[in-house]
């Protein structure tokens, strides 16, 4: 029921521009962070008791959990409780814009980097023109990898016009077809949510 | 031939990735009509219009989303163009940050000095909060623009660093209303009430772009929230995996333009160059030639590869056993 009459509402509420719908709306705007805030308490939580049990079991990998545990902790003591004068605070310089800048940054973007290597493997093994609409496929690749990089213009003005050719017309059909089709099921399983037809959400509580 | 050890390709991956920095090749970039049309929008802009630069993207997906967020803001900073930042994520709030601190840095060529919201408060208190005015008092009082310096930005007067709000797709619709009530504070604490760029332009409603710079879906949030409900005009800025997917949304003219990848950030920098608006193209250039070497040699090994598979008779073995 509250599902139902709170979906109704701000559905509603989105196409009104009445001052009451708008005071509505802004205190569905205060509202939500609260509550979202002790979905952080719960996952703080959970993650928290997850790993000191892994330790104190000794389980395996154990020693990770540490990993998981200090910064968990350390990170929000050092921006927002440990003072200034001694390095504490957001931003530069502080300890937390150190480890932040020098260690989160460096450790991501060498992760999404590891995907190049990866591609490059995984490109010498599994891509093959075993059929005609593999090597339909694989040429319109090699065509729009070297239509990105200037080499390709160097090779020939037609490389990058038919890449951008084959993103403008075909691949921008293919993707509005696919982006409709998921549009019109999100909003199948939306109302069939707020009208109750679909409980799984429920975990169980439906039936 | 295919039982090649991986690690060799992992090897010719790492030389074309490395060698290109030490070899400059310069490899001239052509501009798109995408990524022209984000150009030629900002460039129309002035002191009376105001953008958001929406830093939606996380360090690992920086080295594309980065160039192109940097260069919108050095573009509407040279055009004197009050810019908002905002991130989505708490993590893409360091990545704003780092932006500021890039654009901010002496040892960046074609760096903006930046002057605290705190440093000019006698200024904004005796009422000069124009920006050719604020200049001239700025300087009058002894103030001198370091060498090297494009300009002066004013904090709360051409920038506002505003950064994290939780939930932010709601961020967005509260702001379509008012940017304050969202934000009543920006990201270094100083009460945005106080700005002279927040009373001039009080909602998305009074913005002339939303530039969001983005590592995921998050981007369709501002087409959603913002585009439909109040028609702001956006501007995309995409890794390349999703530049593809996003072609939808151009050609219906819900967004201005596109940036797609690297290349899209390399052509923004292109423009910026031969516009004179940057002395010299930066990081995303530079990627150019990486991103051609590496491009090529995955070209090469998948034609090895496929050499390798017809002249080892691997498909006729399978469809011996009943395969395509």
């Amino acid at each position: 029921m509250i599902v139902m009459v709170g979906g109704i509402l701000m559905i509603l509420q989105y196409f009104i521009p009445h001052q009451i719908s708008q005071t509505i709306f802004a205190y569905y705007t205060d509202w939500t962070p609260i509550i979202l805030a002790f979905a952080l308490v719960l996952g703080v939580g959970s993650l928290t008791r997850i790993h000191s049990h892994k330790i104190r079991r000794k389980a395996k990998n154990w020693q990770y959990s540490y990993a998981v545990l200090i910064p968990l902790f350390g990170m929000p003591i050092l921006a927002h409780i440990l003072p200034q004068s001694l390095g504490g605070g957001m931003d530069s310089p502080s300890i937390f814009h150190f480890f932040f800048m020098h260690v989160q940054v460096s450790i991501q973007a060498t992760m999404f980097s590891l995907l190049a290597f990866y591609i490059a493997s995984a490109a010498f093994r599994a891509f093959r023109a075993k059929s005609a609409l593999a090597t339909v496929l694989l040429l319109a690749a090699v065509i729009v990898m070297l239509g990105q990089v200037p080499v390709g213009e160097l090779l020939g003005k037609w490389l990058p016009e038919t890449g951008l050719w084959i993103l403008r017309y075909p691949n921008l059909a293919a993707k509005r077809a696919i982006m409709l089709g998921v549009g019109f099921g999100m909003l199948a399983t939306n109302l069939k949510i707020i009208f109750g037809v679909e409980r799984n959400w429920l975990g169980g509580a439906g039936k | 031939m295919l039982n090649i050890d991986r690690r060799w390709i992992f090897l010719g991956i790492g030389i074309v990735s490395i060698v290109p920095f030490f070899i400059n090749f310069g490899l001239p970039v052509t501009t798109t009509m995408e990524v022209e049309s984000i150009f030629d929008y900002v460039n129309e802009l002035g002191p009376d219009n105001a953008i958001f630069i929406s830093f939606d993207f996380a360090p690992g997906t920086q080295a594309e989303n980065m160039p192109m967020a940097v260069g919108v803001m050095r573009h509407a900073f040279h055009n004197d163009v009050p810019v908002f930042m905002t991130a989505n994520y708490p993590l893409h709030h360091g990545m704003m940050l780092a932006a500021m601190e890039y654009v901010f840095n002496p040892t960046t060529v074609g760096f903006y000095q930046e002057v605290f919201f705190d440093d000019w408060r006698d200024l904004r208190e005796a009422g000069v909060t124009g920006k050719y005015e604020l200049i001239e008092a700025w300087e009058n009082q002894g103030n001198q623009l370091p060498d090297g310096a494009m300009g002066w930005v004013f904090e709360g007067r051409d920038y506002a660093a505003l950064g994290y709000a939780p939930v932010f797709n709601l961020v967005i619709l509260g702001m379509t209303v008012s940017i304050e009530t969202q934000y009543p504070v920006d990201a270094h604490g100083n009460s945005t009430g106080e700005m002279p760029m927040l009373r001039e332009h009080k909602s998305l409603r009074e913005i002339d772009l939303a530039l969001t710079s983005s590592g995921s879906g998050a981007c369709v949030w501002w087409v959603t929230y913002a585009r439909e409900k109040i028609g702001l005009p956006i501007a995309f800025g995409l890794t390349a995996v999703m530049a593809t997917d996003y072609f939808p949304y151009l050609q219906s003219g819900q967004v201005i333009g596109q940036m797609g990848g690297l290349r899209g950030a390399a052509e923004y920098e292109v423009l910026l160059t031969e516009n004179g608006i940057t002395p010299t193209t930066d990081k995303a250039f530079t990627g150019m030639d990486v991103q051609s070497a590496a491009h090529i040699l995955i070209i090469l090994l998948i034609i090895m590869g496929n050499i390798a598979f017809f002249a080892g008779g691997f498909h006729k073995k399978t469809l011996l056993k009943g395969g395509s």
